[in-house]
């Protein structure tokens, strides 16, 4: 069986695996680092404007084979996996989560408090910042301190969001521009912003960070090595100790030959759905219930943010196009007065062309011709639609799950990872209060600038996914520490979305590699400095 | 017995030939001269006038060249959320040149050339043809239920028709430095 035997043996190779390859690589010169994973390595940024043409022109998927067929989940929120994976295509959003996340239970009675301070994590935000060279505005909440600035200006508001904090802003809810990974000049091998708008999509310029970058970056030097097409299956324990020994895998071109990795310390940086799995597939004849699972909570506590939409039309002109994936963020509601009942949400603002794009047909039913269509167009065009969307804080119960799916196996008989959300019995007593309470902020924002909501809706899934090997001090009722050591393995850590206990109520990016950077401290620390 | 023995022969051989490969060699895969012709006639119609007949013709050059540039199979974005995969379909260049045969043929049982009937005439072969092509609305994107639809699509959904649209040069995806976009977009000239 060939054996690779490295210091740090880091499993997938997302943003969190990036961030943390870079940063051991800084901390530990001559360390030896692994990243084993799963899907290929897209680099080839040279045709990404050709791929982002072909992708607006014909539907084609700008991120070709970014994907296994046979190993998917159901309940995933994207078939992405690659070398950068979903960070390949984020949007760059780089809110903070803030410090009631941090102590829902001792502030509101409510789900779990994380088991570290603020203040520790803050410090590490603005290390993520400065890796992902965010750029920001300091917030105009006194609560969103921040111990350093950005480490570039705010991205300039569009004429058009200039036009929607105006108006907003009436409601008497501050607003400011969102943080983005997004460079607004060349940085780090990676070109300026030049507004192709498609950043959730592809971005030819490099603009938004990709981890495809940092891993090129890291692996010319040979500051580590990137094996990837190589997915992890199992885990394999030492056999006197509670220590991982190695991790078995298989090459796509070498389905029936088996890979050893040997490591000191291994470092599961799967994601929200791939992590719990491979615990769960580890399974053996001492630890029947996987790996990490001592408590029963691998898997558990699945969790992420529900979202509440709505379409407002306003009298003020806007331009549909000139920066659509920049937009507003309110923290107003990040705050909740505990003699209050508990809701928790951001509120974001877009520049938005709904119902105000060209139809077929007129409102009588019949056919638009050339000029006519033209007209019936502009017709439309006066005042401005206005897209709203708030992410809820909801808390998961411990029923919310990933569980091995026994009738979906891959080819090589792995069972495959369902995930169902299940939210706590507080969350559900509150659904119907916390909808209440966003329309109401959005008809707010509306009225006090002469608009009007003209729809709304709900997402059906649950955004920026997390959970499943959550952090926590007592080894009874969680997976691992806050550093994301599992608790029943020295030697194993867990990064990242797996980790958290509750999803926050804004995008968890930024979030997910603040915690895997200060894991990366810690595993440091196993290691001398040279 | 011989006989249903041979029956079964020919339907079991049959089905495992790869018949749908022949009827595709058979099928076009450029439009043909005619069908860009009838385009080009079609097009004033519905396209706006102001453009201007070069600008037309360009238009309609582009969407030929859409054409061409299609291919067919090829993994399309699989979504977030709810993701799935799909495939690009088939080309839509055969439905196309019947598509435009067949609007060509019903301008002639009107009694001539496309440029001859007057613009009700015109709307209502439209329609007849948009609603058999099971069309309720201009598609985001070229999509192969309609020749004109797509052509329609191919232009409205562009961001030179937004810029048209707005009077405006707001050059929504095109790249462009960033400072432009904190002012009002110019007029457009």
């Amino acid at each position: 069986m060939p054996t690779h035997e490295t210091d740090v043996c880091i499993i997938g190779g997302g943003i969190t695996s990036a961030m943390l390859a870079q940063k051991l690589s800084e901390l530990r010169r001559g360390l030896h680092v692994t990243v084993v994973e799963a899907g290929r390595s897209i680099f080839d940024v040279q045709n990404r404007g050709r791929y982002r043409e072909r992708a607006a022109a014909y539907g084609e998927h700008p991120w070709h084979d970014d994907y296994i067929e046979d190993q998917q989940a159901s309940g995933i929120i994207s078939m992405t996996m690659a070398v950068g994976g979903l960070a390949l295509h984020w949007g760059g959003a780089c809110n903070r989560f803030s410090e009631e996340d941090l102590r829902l239970k001792s502030m509101y009675g409510l789900a779990t408090d994380w088991p570290l301070d603020w203040a520790d994590l803050e410090r590490y935000y603005c290390d993520a910042e400065r890796r992902l060279n965010v750029a920001g505005e300091p917030g105009p909440y006194l609560e969103d301190r921040r111990s350093a600035p950005y480490p570039q200006g705010p991205i300039p508001l569009s004429y058009n969001l200039q036009i929607l904090k105006r108006w907003a802003e009436q409601s008497g809810l501050k607003f400011n521009g969102l943080p983005m990974a997004r460079n607004l000049t060349a940085f780090d091998g990676r070109g300026g912003c030049c507004v192709y708008d498609t950043c959730g999509e592809v971005c030819p310029s490099g603009a938004r960070y990709s981890p495809d970058y940092t891993f090129r970056q890291l692996i010319a030097p040979k500051k580590i090595a990137l094996h990837d097409r190589t997915l992890v299956r199992r885990l394999v324990l030492d056999d006197t100790r509670a220590h991982v020994a190695a991790a078995r895998a298989v090459h796509q071109d070498r389905p029936d030959e088996t890979v050893e990795y040997r490591a000191k310390t291994f470092v599961i940086a799967s994601g929200y759905c791939w992590s719990s799995h491979l615990l769960l597939l580890s399974a053996n004849s001492r630890l029947p219930d996987g790996l990490a699972n001592r408590s029963g909570t691998v898997g558990r506590y699945m969790n992420g943010h529900r979202f509440v939409s709505a379409t407002a039309n306003i009298d003020d002109q806007t331009f549909p196009g000139q920066n659509m994936t920049h937009s507003l963020i309110s923290r107003e509601y990040f705050r909740c007065r505990t003699d209050k009942p508990f809701v928790r949400h951001d509120t974001r603002v877009w520049e938005s062309s709904a119902g105000r794009d060209p139809r077929l047909r007129g409102p009588d039913g019949k056919l638009l011709l050339g000029e006519e269509l033209l007209a019936d167009w502009r017709s439309r065009t006066r005042g401005s639609s206005v897209r709203l969307r708030a992410y809820v804080d909801v808390h998961p119960s411990a029923d919310s799950r990933l569980t091995l799916d026994q009738s979906k196996k891959n080819r090589h008989g792995d069972p495959m990872p369902a995930i169902v959300h299940r939210f706590d019995e507080a969350t559900t007593a509150r659904t119907a209060a916390t909808r209440a309470h966003v329309l109401d902020v959005f008809n707010t924002l509306a009225k006090a600038g002469n608009g009007r909501i003209v729809n709304t809706g709900e997402g059906d899934y649950l955004d920026h996914p997390g959970g499943g090997c959550r952090m926590g001090t007592d080894p009874a009722t969680s997976v691992c520490d806050s550093f994301g050591r599992t608790h029943d393995h020295e030697n194993l850590f867990v990064v990242g979305a797996p980790t958290t206990p509750t999803g926050g109520c804004t995008n968890g990016t930024l979030t997910f590699v603040a915690l895997t950077l200060r894991s990366a401290d810690e595993i440091a620390r196993g290691f001398p400095s040279a | 017995m011989r006989r249903r023995t041979l029956l079964q022969w020919i339907a079991s051989t049959t089905a495992t030939l790869p018949l749908h490969r022949l009827r595709v060699f058979a099928q076009p895969r450029e439009l043909t001269p005619e069908a860009v012709a009838t385009l080009h006639e079609i097009a004033p119609t519905v396209l706006p006038a102001s453009l201007g007949a070069a600008r037309i013709g360009g238009i309609v050059d582009g969407f030929v060249a859409w054409t061409r540039g299609y291919r067919e199979g090829v993994a399309m974005a699989h979504g977030y959320g709810h993701p799935r995969l799909q495939k690009t379909p088939p080309s839509p260049v055969p439905g196309y040149v019947a598509q435009l045969s067949a609007l060509a043929g019903s301008a002639r049982a009107k009694g001539g050339a496309w440029a001859t009937l007057d613009v009700e005439a015109r709307r209502a072969l439209l329609d007849e043809a948009f609603t058999k092509a099971g069309v309720r609305a201009l598609p985001p994107r070229p999509a192969g239920q309609h020749v004109i639809a797509d052509l329609m699509a191919f232009y409205f959904r562009s961001s030179e028709a937004n810029d048209e649209c707005y009077r405006a040069m707001i050059q929504r995806e095109l790249c462009r430095p960033i400072a432009i976009t904190t002012r009002k977009p110019q007029p457009l000239r």
